[in-house]
């Protein structure tokens, strides 16, 4: 999966209506929510098979550090 | 106690403690699970001649029949038989595809009933026999991300019931055992996808603690036994008081 079919998929996922970048702290989002987390976790999993923990997700704070947590040598060149 | 006893999920957790009780009651058993090394760690397996090990998924339903015929063909008529396979998991509805609530149906449900329908047969059963489902507090209650889990888990509490009335005329016996949470490496699958804060709040939500596998298996020991006798269809709740609240 490209980057930018990652951000694109999970801000449909999430169900964002404002524009997610590698910059926007997910925490920030006015959607963002214990519930939130849970679907960022299974789109995750489902799509690298990467079980993000609840200490993981503590840290993330910009979509950025959720890449370097799956980790950017799993996704394709854009 | 004695007797011919099925039990599937042997190879962990509650599954796991109830066999180790069970063959210190002189029960011979027929274990179902597929890791056979995590088994391995708490029975030995050469040394206790009373316990059989089946290697076997249980999504394979078409399998079922083979394998518990196997178990009687050389041992004899069953005596009770406990569901402790299950699986749990945590997934917002909005990603809950089909293909991924069957998955979790397979385990949890279908291979319940497919079980119970072997087993219940007069030629593969005794009258009397007892047979144990292990639901959980999820099968009443409600939880985020838990649509697949809590649905399974409340359709075996209607499958008991129902089952406990059409076998009841050889004394056969069906319930349920709904426990709250009980560590084992699936809840601590669960806790790591948790935060601190989550977990203490899951915690504080027992108000006798979390709970152990042994407090649990003597339950289903009981419910296994001759001196649960007249009860049937019931779904047990042993969850520490969480359900209480
Ligand atoms: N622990 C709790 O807090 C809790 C609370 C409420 C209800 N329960 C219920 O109690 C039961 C036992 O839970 P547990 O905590 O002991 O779970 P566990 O430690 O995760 O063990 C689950 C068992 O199910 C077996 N299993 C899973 N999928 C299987 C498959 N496809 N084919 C064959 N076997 C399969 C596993 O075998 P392999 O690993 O060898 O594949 C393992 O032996 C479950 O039904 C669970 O829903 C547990």
């Amino acid at each position: 999966m490209k980057i930018s079919d990652f951000i694109h998929g999970l801000a449909e996922e999430l169900e964002i209506e404002s524009r997610l970048t590698a910059n926007t702290n997910i925490k920030d989002l006015d959607e963002w929510d214990s519930l939130q987390a849970m679907v960022l976790i299974s789109y995750v999993s489902e799509y690298f098979g990467v079980s993000l923990t609840g200490s993981d997700i503590h840290e993330i704070t910009t979509i950025e550090s959720l890449i370097t947590k799956i980790g950017p040598e799993r996704f394709e060149q854009e | 106690m004695g007797g011919n006893i099925i039990v599937t999920g042997v190879t962990s957790g509650i599954g796991l403690g109830l066999s180790t009780a069970l063959l210190e009651k002189d029960c011979t058993i027929l274990g179902i699970g597929r890791d056979i090394s995590k088994l391995q760690r708490q029975i030995n397996l050469e040394s206790n001649k009373q316990f059989f090990f089946e290697s076997f998924d249980l999504s394979d339903l078409g399998g079922i029949e083979e394998l518990i015929n196997n178990f009687i063909s050389a041992h004899g008529k069953i005596d009770g038989f406990v569901h402790c396979a299950g699986i749990e998991e945590t997934i917002p509805l909005s990603m809950y595809k089909v293909d991924k609530v069957r998955r979790i149906y397979e385990i949890n449900v279908f291979a319940a009933i497919e079980l119970l329908r072997i087993v219940s047969k007069k030629k593969n059963s005794n009258d009397g026999a007892s047979f144990i489902f292990l639901s959980s507090v999820m099968g009443a209650l409600g939880q985020s991300g838990k649509v697949g889990y809590c649905s399974t888990k409340a359709a075996i509490l209607g499958m008991v019931k129902a089952s406990a009335i059409e076998l009841a005329k050889r004394k056969i016996r069906v319930n349920a055992v709904l426990p709250g949470i009980v560590t084992t490496p699936l809840t601590e699958k669960l806790f790591s996808e948790l935060s601190e804060e989550n977990i203490s709040r899951i915690k504080d939500m027992h108000p006798l603690g979390i709970g152990e596998v042994g407090d649990i298996t003597p339950v289903i020991t009981f419910l296994l036994s001759n001196q649960s006798r007249w009860i049937t269809g019931q779904s047990l709740t042993v969850d520490g008081g969480y359900s209480i609240q």
